[in-house]
């Protein structure tokens, strides 16, 4: 892979940091009154999610990360792995619990998500934005509450426990929005 | 563009006349001085615009554009003007990005008989003065060092610096411990004045001295920030030409370990140091910055 400059640096672009591929969130160059130039870098570590900051002297340069993302069909897990396929190659590709992280809560067969291959290599699983769960389990909700003004935790099939109204009772498909984990809305 | 939009304008001009007003019932003189100049700045990391003139008339020579006019401004204090301002456009080449251009607004200004406790005390008033009704924190460099990370700033050596900046995954490729001094300010200090409205950081490490007075192990120098942004520049200045010379000879020797070009001096500014600039601190203020800042 291509090395890149700092001058080069832009948000989304991928590079290798302490051995992790990293996506760029944010880019500030920063020249005190009276010193050299730095780039003030904030990075989504790809493969564990965290993010991190960094501050490079301007000219440095950094690897590039060879990341490609690919959306991709939820088949299933064997318990050990979890099994996605790519629908215009077929190409199936195994992704352990490390990789499917949080992604857990909301992997439903047959659903589209999009994988982030890393060398090839499946490093992480991104949901829809939005997906729809059934509820098994929850507290009987108040007849005649439909104005939503409270809330109860309510466990979905996928295993994942949300707040969704009062009215909301087992049984019912509800929609997530899985970046927030919010309750958006009956399906 | 939002510089173009008339409510910009207004604001802008509210600040620029607010300034003018507050110099005005104290005294101090607006000067203007001129901005295409005979010598560049020998500043290691500032670079000059420059241009050759007068090819066509045979008195072919190369004019620098001022990237301060610090070195003008203070001709005129040595030639007895007392305390001056000026509002004027500066010119920096290799300057890009979100808060940084080739062309912007400066205040500077002088003030006799100041020192930089006083000139920080000022620059509060004048914040005052144009809407900005924060009172400022006061920290001095190795306080800041001290209370957020808990380094030694002072008294630490350029290895032992290095080392904390391995341990951070921080590039340790500096010919000079001041220029990972300030990697180090960037990376672990800054980010925190982000929660500061007016923060001064006063008492830089001396081998950061620039034009201000060395102090024991301290340079008599002040930074100020508005919410994380570095918006003004401030020294007990330097009064006799011999310490002017060793410092402008200093960036220039750090010019050439970078095989950067060398700079001319100002010998005209320095042999209107004669008789020692008088006792005087001066500041400069980013206004595009300050503004950016008054309006959120």
């Amino acid at each position: 892979m291509a090395n890149y400059s700092t001058n080069q640096f832009k948000n989304g672009l991928k590079l290798i940091l302490d051995g992790n591929p990293c996506s760029i969130v944010n880019n500030e160059i920063v020249k005190p009154g009276k010193g050299q130039a730095f780039n003030r870098v904030k990075f989504k570590d790809l493969i564990t999610g965290k993010t991190l900051e960094k501050t490079f002297k301007s000219g440095e340069s950094l690897e590039g990360a060879d990341i490609m993302e690919l959306e991709m069909q939820y088949l299933y897990s064997d318990g050990e792995a979890w099994h996605f396929m790519d629908p215009s190659s077929f190409e199936q590709y195994a992704l352990d619990s490390v990789a499917i992280s949080d992604a857990i809560n909301y992997l439903v067969e047959q659903d589209n998500c999009v994988i982030t291959l890393w060398n090839d290599n499946p490093i992480s699983v991104t949901p829809a934005n939005h997906v729809i769960l059934e509820v098994v389990d929850t507290d009987p909700g108040l007849k005649g509450d439909t104005a939503g003004t409270g809330g109860k935790p309510a466990t979905l099939n996928t295993g994942v426990v949300i707040q969704v109204p009062l009215f909301i009772s087992i049984g019912e498909r509800v929609k997530v929005d899985t970046r927030t984990n919010e309750y958006t809305g009956r399906a | 563009m939002a510089m173009l939009e008339k409510s910009y304008l207004v604001k802008r001009s509210q600040l620029i006349k607010g300034i003018r007003n507050f110099f005005d019932a104290q005294g101090v003189l607006e000067v203007q001085t001129s901005s295409l100049i005979d010598t560049p700045t020998t500043d290691v990391y500032i670079d000059s615009i420059y241009s050759e003139v007068n090819t066509e008339i045979g008195h072919k020579t190369i004019k620098y554009l001022h990237t301060s006019p610090e070195l003008e401004m203070k001709k005129l204090v040595s030639k007895g003007s007392g305390d001056i301002y000026q509002i004027c456009q500066v010119f920096r080449d290799n300057e890009h990005g979100l808060n940084n251009f080739n062309e912007f607004t400066m205040l500077e200004y002088y003030r006799i008989g100041f020192g930089i406790h006083e000139l920080m005390d000022d620059i509060t008033n004048l914040l005052f003065s144009v809407g900005l009704n924060e009172e400022p924190k006061k920290l001095s460099y190795s306080q800041a060092f001290n209370d957020f990370v808990g380094i030694d700033i002072l008294n630490i050596n350029f290895n032992q610096l290095k080392n904390i900046a391995i341990s951070l995954g921080l590039t340790t490729d500096f010919l000079w411990i001041e220029d990972l001094q300030m990697l180090m300010f960037t990376h672990l200090i800054e980010p925190k004045l982000k929660h500061i409205p007016v923060c001064f950081i006063y008492d830089y490490p001396k081998n950061q001295s620039a034009l201000a007075k060395i102090d024991g192990n301290v340079a008599s120098r002040f930074e100020m920030y508005i919410n994380g942004l570095e918006i003004a520049n401030g020294y007990d200045e330097i009064q006799d030409a011999e310490t002017y010379k060793e410092r402008f000879d200093n960036e220039n020797k750090k010019r050439e370990l970078l095989s950067k070009k060398k700079c001319k001096i100002d010998y005209e500014f320095l042999s209107n140091l004669q008789n020692n600039l008088p006792q005087c601190s001066g500041v400069a203020i980013g206004i595009d910055r300050l503004l950016s800042q008054i309006n959120q």
